[in-house]
């Protein structure tokens, strides 16, 4: 068995570990109002197994990082399902720091669900070892991806600490004007995370089903010198094609519940083949993600914070708050290392420049500036607690556009990280 | 209204205009004495220098400067704008022969013409982007300022014994009585703090415990970091300070760097490729370069530099060195980057000979180099001036030759011959080295009656020279880089000690054996409350941590 496989079987196990660490950590909270038992003993207790489990779980997935590193001779971080993995990685490594220093089992009811989820989106991403380009073999380049992905990680530990102060301050009882707008934002957050799982699971359903379609564009250019050039890309869906890309034709296409041929076709302004596949995918995530909220709203006849909302009746929302801004204060100096100083240092020494403005890196300089925003606003009065909170949601959204949103949005010199 | 208010406090204290807490003993001094809710602590209370009375157009653009507010909105204000230049690429990162004009609505039709309309093609360099950026520098400056000073003072000569309303109205407080002689137990007490690394200073039944002072200046190295970081950047827009060209040299070719003395010669350029084996399944059959890398020497110009010189420029090697991309050619503040490579050949020089198609007779061969040919070429009885060359040869809208580029894609050289047979003032001929060229542009033709005298002929392929790549190297010289490292680091030393240390500092009287204490940090609330806890567990008061919360806000 080689290391590169040996260190599949561990992400596997990282993997249940954590689904099984995320169940624990709800047994701690909800299981103190089960009767029969003393809450406080139960939270001891339970707060003990869940943290081992998490802990065992950050083991097994440090062993996958480093037995792959050995095996395939490059530091795992070089494609998008390594960095995606890392970030998982990176996220339990700060949880585990915060909540050394806070003991709050709740963290982990909110952070390792966040993990799960990553690491089952990063496998949507080809697996395999990919050879690296000449630019990126540079010691800076392990430096400058590790400590960025780690002050990242600390800001969605800050992001799941803010989302759980405001489940926890939005009463989802009451009809003002005021109480209706936040519970529609938190409410729509959640969503979007349940968007986020009808997403990967599509993916697997169809993967797994071994769906696939094939498409054909041609391209015509006129170039300056006034001959025309015509261009065929072809693009491979792994999802039924709602939407085809603009002016393609299908080559090959499994038929889907009787679905033979593409709905629509994608508008002239999407530019390239594969802005069409990435709009089916955008569609699909949708439908999927809104089929699995219904399924959930019928379950529990009520909205998803309205569900979650009574678990946190005595937690002290001022812990929630000082733990989401520690997280993100924590975090911010380690972000600014990695993602701006040691990037600096690594693209001066690989391009002669240490800034050029390259889409990843003016992101990167968003998310920083975003985040020094949120430190100031928190000297000011009346910046605390909700609004806060909202800061942390938000600056989450931002790292998650910078890393993986620029790539499939945006190209630039980064886009080698794409699929 | 300002200079209304007395500010001499009970204490017998003169404090500034627009002070919170007396820099003294710290009674609040402008809110309603009845209120009491935590106190306000940023900056300890102390007047900054912009809360003047009677400000002067001076003083209010100092005002302006001075609050977190505006340089929160600068922040917001720039980050968004810097969104707006992402959402297509920018005009720099593209190279030669590049219309911006044109490029936008060409390829983004309406979005893209009012992008480049707008001037977001180049975001990062226009004017208003730059006055961001310096309004930035300025608040860093004028915040950091108007703050630094005055915390300095107030935190240099600090008062032990507080008065009471400031201990009991601070955001972590205990109150109870302590039995026994009181500064015993203030001593007892005290031991304990300094196993948490604490400074007691005490006097009588007062206390004052304080540790990490210097985290509260981190902000303001981190600040002084930024406007290093910024002045740097803004330096290199000084003349000399920063220099960033590209040259394109085949094989075997040496060129002058432009603006510089120097000359760089490419003496073989090398790609290495991924074997099929080291690629996974999907990407085998394509071709990824795995190495690529150039054999340069640079030169240094002693004599006929410059484009006025007369004569050949007369080179002194400095430097041999393999360029690879990460592992530049440095010499002298001078970096040359490996940038690109094109592997397609390019036409370096041919050998032809003139052939006289009446006698059979041929002369030479005689070099050809594409590109700086000599002008005159003396063949037996012929001689030839090279009249004019074409890199591209092409037929421009007015009818005239023109050439498309500056490659040697498809090379025509006019000469001018004379000799036996032709006119005195010499008959033209034009020559395209390359076969296809010679069918496309039908060059027999174009030669008309000398076409039937004399030929200009290549004999065979050894008489044919390629290059068979060119590198692209990336020439770069940037003064300000030292300043923006310094700055970063700097910076990075600043946030460090402001976010991983914090200043906290407990206040404790004792009045008739009654114990009042407050505690007061920059940051982490939950740290402070932990010391306190723990102190007071050690000298027999045993609290809940959280209970000894007052309220407020985790600034």
């Amino acid at each position: 068995m080689s290391y590169v496989d040996f260190s599949s079987d561990a992400f596997i196990v990282a993997f249940f570990l954590y689904c099984f660490a995320f169940l624990f950590y709800v047994v701690t909270i909800a299981g103190k109002k089960w009767s029969n038992r003393d809450p406080e003993k139960h939270e001891k207790r339970w707060s003990r197994i869940s943290f081992v489990t998490s802990t065992l779980g950050l083991i097994a997935h440090l062993t996958f990082f480093f037995t792959r590193w050995f095996g395939s001779g490059q530091i795992p971080t070089s494609n998008m399902y390594e960095f995606i993995t890392f970030l998982g990685m990176a996220i339990m490594i700060a949880f585990t720091v915060v909540y050394a220093i806070y003991r709050k089992p709740l963290l982990g009811m909110f952070s390792l669900p966040l993990v799960v989820l990553v690491i089952a989106y990063a496998s949507v991403f080809p697996q395999e070892v990919q050879p690296l380009i000449p630019a990126l073999s540079s010691i800076w380049l392990k430096v400058h991806v590790t400590t960025a992905a780690l002050g990242e990680a600390f800001f969605a530990v800050g992001f799941a600490a803010g989302m759980m102060y405001l489940i926890r301050v939005v009463d989802f009882k009451q009809t003002s004007k005021e109480a209706r707008r936040d519970q529609f934002w938190v409410e729509f957050s959640l969503y979007t995370i349940v968007l986020v799982i009808g997403f990967i699971a599509v993916v697997f359903i169809f993967r797994g089903a071994g769906y696939e379609a094939t498409f054909n564009q041609e391209k015509v250019t006129i170039d300056s010198k006034g001959v025309d050039h015509s261009s065929e890309d072809t693009t491979k869906y792994t999802l039924p094609p709602i939407v085809k890309p603009y002016n393609s034709q299908a080559v090959e296409m499994d038929s889907f519940l009787g679905m033979d041929k593409p709905l629509f076709e994608a508008p002239s302004w999407m530019n390239g083949i594969n802005a069409g596949r990435k709009l089916n995918t955008v569609i699909w995530s949708v439908i999927a993600g809104s089929i699995l909220y219904g399924i959930i709203r019928l379950l529990f006849r009520k909205r998803i914070g309205a569900v979650i909302h009574p678990l946190m009746g005595d937690i002290d929302p001022e812990d929630l708050d000082e733990i989401s801004y520690r997280a993100i204060a924590i975090g911010f100096p380690i972000f600014t290392l990695g993602a701006l100083i040691f990037a600096m240092i690594w693209a001066n020494i690989a391009w002669g420049r240490f800034w050029g403005w390259d889409p990843k890196e003016v992101w990167a300089l968003i998310s920083w500036l975003y985040y020094s925003a949120y430190l100031h606003f928190r000297l000011s009065r009346g910046w605390q607690g909700k609004r806060s909170s909202w800061l942390a949601v938000i600056g989450f959204v931002v790292i998650l556009f910078t890393l993986v949103g620029v790539n499939l949005v945006i190209a630039g010199l980064h886009s080698y990280a794409g699929v | 209204m300002l200079a209304l208010h007395n500010t001499k406090c009970e204490c017998g204290h003169q404090n500034a205009v627009g002070t919170v807490l007396c820099e003294s003993c710290g009674k609040p001094l402008m809110e309603d004495m009845e209120n009491d809710a935590p106190l306000e602590m940023r900056y300890d209370g102390v007047a900054r220098r912009s809360q003047k009375s009677n400000p002067n157009p001076i003083d209010k653009i100092w005002n302006f400067f001075s609050s977190v507010k505006i340089a929160v909105y600068l922040i917001v204000i720039t980050l968004v704008t810097a969104m707006f230049g992402t959402i297509y690429p920018q005009e720099g990162s593209f190279l030669n022969n590049f219309k911006p004009s044109v490029y936008y609505e060409e390829t983004y039709g309406l979005p893209g013409k009012l992008y480049y309309k707008l001037g977001l093609s180049h975001t990062y360099d226009s004017w208003w982007f730059i006055t961001l950026l310096v309004m930035i520098g300025t608040s860093l400056v004028i915040c950091s300022l108007d703050r630094v000073l005055p915390l300095y003072r107030a935190l240099s000569k600090q008062q032990i014994r507080k008065h009471l309303r400031f201990i009991t109205r601070q955001k972590t407080v205990y109150a109870g009585q302590v039995e026994g002689n009181t500064d015993e137990w203030v001593k007892e007490f005290s031991v304990h703090l300094k196993k948490k690394g604490y400074k007691i200073h005490t006097d009588g039944s007062a206390l004052l415990a304080e540790k990490n002072r210097f985290s509260r200046w981190g902000p303001y190295i981190n600040h002084i970091g930024l406007i290093l970081f910024l002045l740097a950047i803004l330096g290199r827009s000084l003349p000399g300070w920063q220099m960033d060209s590209y040259v394109n040299i085949p094989d075997g070719d040496t060129v002058p760097i432009e603006g510089t003395n120097y000359y760089v010669k490419n003496e073989k350029f090398t790609v290495e490729y991924y074997k099929d084996e080291e690629l996974p399944p999907e990407l085998q059959g394509t071709i990824r370069a795995k190495k690529y890398e150039t054999n340069a020497i640079l030169y240094k110009c002693t004599d006929n530099c410059g484009d006025d010189a007369t004569g050949e420029p007369v080179l002194q090697q400095v430097k041999q060195q393999e360029i690879e991309v990460n592992h530049p050619l440095k010499h002298d503040g001078l970096k040359l980057y490996q940038f690109d490579y094109d592997v397609t050949p390019k036409l370096k020089s041919v050998s032809p000979m003139l052939v006289n198609k009446e006698t059979g007779e041929s002369y030479g061969p005689f070099e050809l180099p594409m590109k700086d040919a000599p002008l005159d070429y003396t063949l037996g009885p012929y001689k030839m001036k090279l009249a004019a060359n074409y890199m591209e040869f092409g037929i421009g809208e007015d009818g005239e030759p023109v050439t498309l580029s500056r490659d040697p894609n498809a090379p025509a050289f006019i000469f001018l011959i004379t000799g036996p047979g032709l006119p005195e003032k010499g008959q033209p001929y034009i020559y395209f080295p390359m076969q296809k060229d010679k069918e496309k542009f039908d060059q027999d033709k174009l030669n008309a009656s000398i076409a039937d005298k004399l030929e200009i002929k290549v004999d065979g392929m050894d008489n044919v020279h390629f290059a068979e790549a060119s590198t692209y190297l990336n020439v770069r010289k940037d003064k300000a880089l030292t300043y923006v490292w310094y700055g970063a680091a700097i910076s990075m030393l600043g946030l460090l000690l402001g976010s991983y240390w914090q200043h906290r500092r407990i206040w404790l009287r004792i009045d008739d054996g009654r114990l009042s204490l407050g505690a007061h940090t920059n940051k982490n609330w939950y740290g402070m409350r932990a010391d306190v806890a723990y102190a007071l567990r050690k000298s027999g008061i045993a609290v809940e941590p959280k209970s000894l919360d007052n309220g407020g806000n985790n600034a």
